[in-house]
């Protein structure tokens, strides 16, 4: 690699590092390129228009529950330990559901439900936030707990069971379409627009990367990180409840098991890292590496293969994404 | 003045006693309103069978949290190394060696995470979690998509029966196992000079990169010693319940973690000790038990966890952080 940077690179370690930076990006959309490009021509009926959709739907939800994952690392930096985490996004988005289709069910109009799902996302990642800033509970303690206590409510008030919903919105979610696009494509279409600005195009988002970045500085330079903290969480909260109404509308049901999704969630926003310039928590890393997992495990239904592979790869492929960027990445001094 | 700083240093000492209080609280609760609580039978029960297989694996736990890490990956080595004696039994070979390469597997995958954080210098959360779903994989191809391997028949019972059901000294082995276990970490943690490593990786790992200290190569040692411990946990387990279930090591992962870090609020300054992490083991088990003798059924068993751990660790370090 030093033979194509020249002399004139040699010099600087810095210049050296972006250049194996670039490459690892580059790498890493090359690697899916040429993933996606062998489902293309090997796995039948990979790019047929109707698999692409469905693929898309089958991640809407994991996606918008990696956004919420995503912005609780901007707001609060991706140290383990110390930094922020939300262990609880996925058994919160379980117990909104749970909410939702009991409150469907007991006859309340539909508006009045679907926003009780979302503010009960919103609580539970207030309950995150005060356990944060106001008891500084270490984050993935404070949000284990959370996700216990929602896990409990949810099998309370579900008893358990799989309780079914329907009505025309969720069947209009489902199967409606506008300009050939499914419903639940434009809602991921939608939302990640506004997150995008919100995130990386608004002062709002600048000050959300600050905070999380370097919370010191922030501090010093008269930012209110706790805001900002609750701001993180309470956003993967709404993120939960929304993601909650499109698995309702999906599955046609409140089922158990959202909670599974912890750790696919966990995956999608780290790996998503990889597809930003400083390897940092980005909107559009997040999507590309949902929608990269959703397709992986598709293009390998199609190929025949077990889906008992499917996690064995993931989880290869996440070794192999972060062994590359932490070669690029500069060294620690922490 | 005085009176102020005086109110806060005691408020700040409180702090330290959160896990006492609550623990006596527990019990005193539970106690008066359930006829069977305190009873030795009810304990004895508590003990050998909720509390010995995550104390083994929470001390796991407590090494690596020690280091400043977390291992994603403990169930991991807990199955597998239920799966390699299983394995091993079912195909005929002896226990003693079923149990050893069950041991050695789960060593195995310590030092697969060994490698990965050392060598290919993998941040140790990513890690374990890559881990994590690769175990899923080779579980889910090794039976079939999950089937458990279950051996009850006679020819098997005298293992299990040796292994899991004996007693030593009025104790059932595992007890004494956990107890062994319990010194070796204490001496690791506290009486050796990789404790020393650990410890100062944990609070200041700048520091220790400074002074010299190897930083990943005894952070990778951290994940083997979990593994091995989570190993025997494994052998237990399935000893215990007399078949491998696929990925039920898992279900330890998040308790152990919380177990650990309840401990930590024992001491002033918030570090993973062995002493705090069994009082955090034993917390949430008597908490659990508590809770189903007063008729609570399990979903609500984990509202009240969910509760208890929150409460807990509002008030430890609330209280605490409060004097900065």
């Amino acid at each position: 690699m030093s033979g194509v940077t020249g002399p004139a690179a040699a010099n600087s370690s810095m210049n050296r590092r972006a250049l194996a930076a670039l490459f690892v990006r580059l790498g890493a959309f090359a690697a899916i390129g040429i993933i996606l490009l062998y489902f293309a021509i090997y796995a039948r009926g990979f790019t047929s228009s109707y698999n692409l959709q469905n693929v898309v739907e089958q991640s809407v939800i994991l996606t918008m529950l990696a956004y919420g994952m995503t912005v609780v690392f901007i707001g609060t930096g991706t140290d383990v330990q110390q930094g922020g985490v939300d262990l609880s996004v996925a058994a919160n988005a379980g117990l909104a559901g749970a909410v939702f289709v009991t409150l469907l069910n007991l006859g309340l109009p539909e508006p009045l439900a679907i926003l009780a799902a979302i503010f009960s996302g919103m609580a539970m990642g207030l309950l995150n936030g005060i356990a944060v800033v106001l008891f500084r509970i270490i984050p993935l303690l404070a949000t284990l707990a959370v996700m216990n206590i929602a896990t409990g409510l949810e099998l309370t008030i579900t008893g358990n069971n799989v309780v079914g919903a329907s009505s025309e919105f969720l069947t209009m979610l489902q199967f409606g379409r506008f300009l050939g696009i499914s419903a639940l494509a434009w809602v991921l279409i939608v939302f990640t627009i506004f997150v995008t600005i919100l995130v990386h195009y608004s002062p709002f988002g600048v000050r959300l990367y600050a905070v999380g970045g370097f919370p010191e500085a922030a501090r010093a330079a008269g930012l209110n990180v706790g805001f900002n903290i609750y701001f993180s969480y309470i956003f993967s909260g709404l993120c939960a409840g929304i993601a909650a109404v499109l698995i309702v509308s999906r599955l046609s049901a409140s089922t158990l098991g959202t909670g599974l999704h912890l750790l696919p969630v966990l995956a999608a926003a780290l790996l998503g890292t990889v597809f930003s310039r400083r390897f940092v928590p980005t909107i559009g890393g997040t999507l590309i590496a949902s929608l990269f997992v959703g397709f992986l495990a598709n293009g390998f239904q199609l190929l025949g293969i077990s889906s008992y592979w499917v996690s064995g790869v993931q989880g290869a492929l996440i070794l192999l994404v972060v062994a590359l960027t932490s070669f690029a990445k500069p060294a620690e001094g922490g | 003045m005085d009176n102020v700083k005086k109110s806060i240093i005691s408020l700040e000492a409180l702090s330290n006693y959160i896990v006492l209080f609550a623990f006596a609280a527990i019990v005193v609760i539970f106690s008066v309103t359930t006829d069977n609580f305190l009873s030795l039978e009810n304990l004895y029960n508590v003990v050998a069978n909720k509390v010995v297989l995550l104390a083994i694996v929470s001390l796991g736990m407590t090494i690596v949290i020690a280091a400043g890490g977390i291992d994603l990956s403990v169930g991991v080595s807990v199955d597998i190394s239920g799966l390699t004696f299983f394995s091993l039994l079912a195909a005929g070979y002896s226990a003693v060696l079923g149990v050893g390469a069950g041991l050695v597997a789960a060593l195995l995958v310590g030092l697969f995470n060994a490698f990965l954080i050392n060598k290919l210098k993998i941040d140790a959360f990513l890690a374990t979690l890559g881990v994590l779903f690769i175990g899923s994989s080779v579980q889910r191809l090794a039976t079939n998509g999950g089937t458990p391997i279950t051996l009850t028949t006679e020819e098997y019972s005298p293992i299990f029966r040796a292994i899991s059901d004996s007693q030593l000294f009025g104790l059932p082995s595992p007890v004494w196992i956990l107890v062994g276990c319990s010194i070796a970490v204490y001496l690791l943690l506290h009486k050796m000079v990789f404790g020393r490593f650990v410890a100062v990786l944990g609070a200041k790992p700048g520091v220790a990169l400074y002074s010299g200290v190897r930083v990943p190569r005894e952070l990778s040692k951290v994940f083997v010693y979990c593994a091995l411990l989570c190993g025997i946990a494994g052998i237990l387990l399935s000893s215990q319940v007399k078949s491998y279930i696929p990925l039920s090591g898992d279900a330890f992962l998040l308790d152990a973690i919380g177990a650990t870090f309840i401990g930590t609020a024992l001491t002033k300054d918030r570090r993973p000790t062995v002493i705090g992490t069994l009082m955090g083991v034993f917390l949430l088990a008597i908490m659990r038990n508590g809770l189903l003798l007063i008729g609570w059924n399990f979903f609500w068993q984990q509202v009240g966890i969910g509760v208890l751990v929150f409460v807990v660790l509002a008030l430890s370090f609330g209280l605490r952080r409060r004097e900065e």
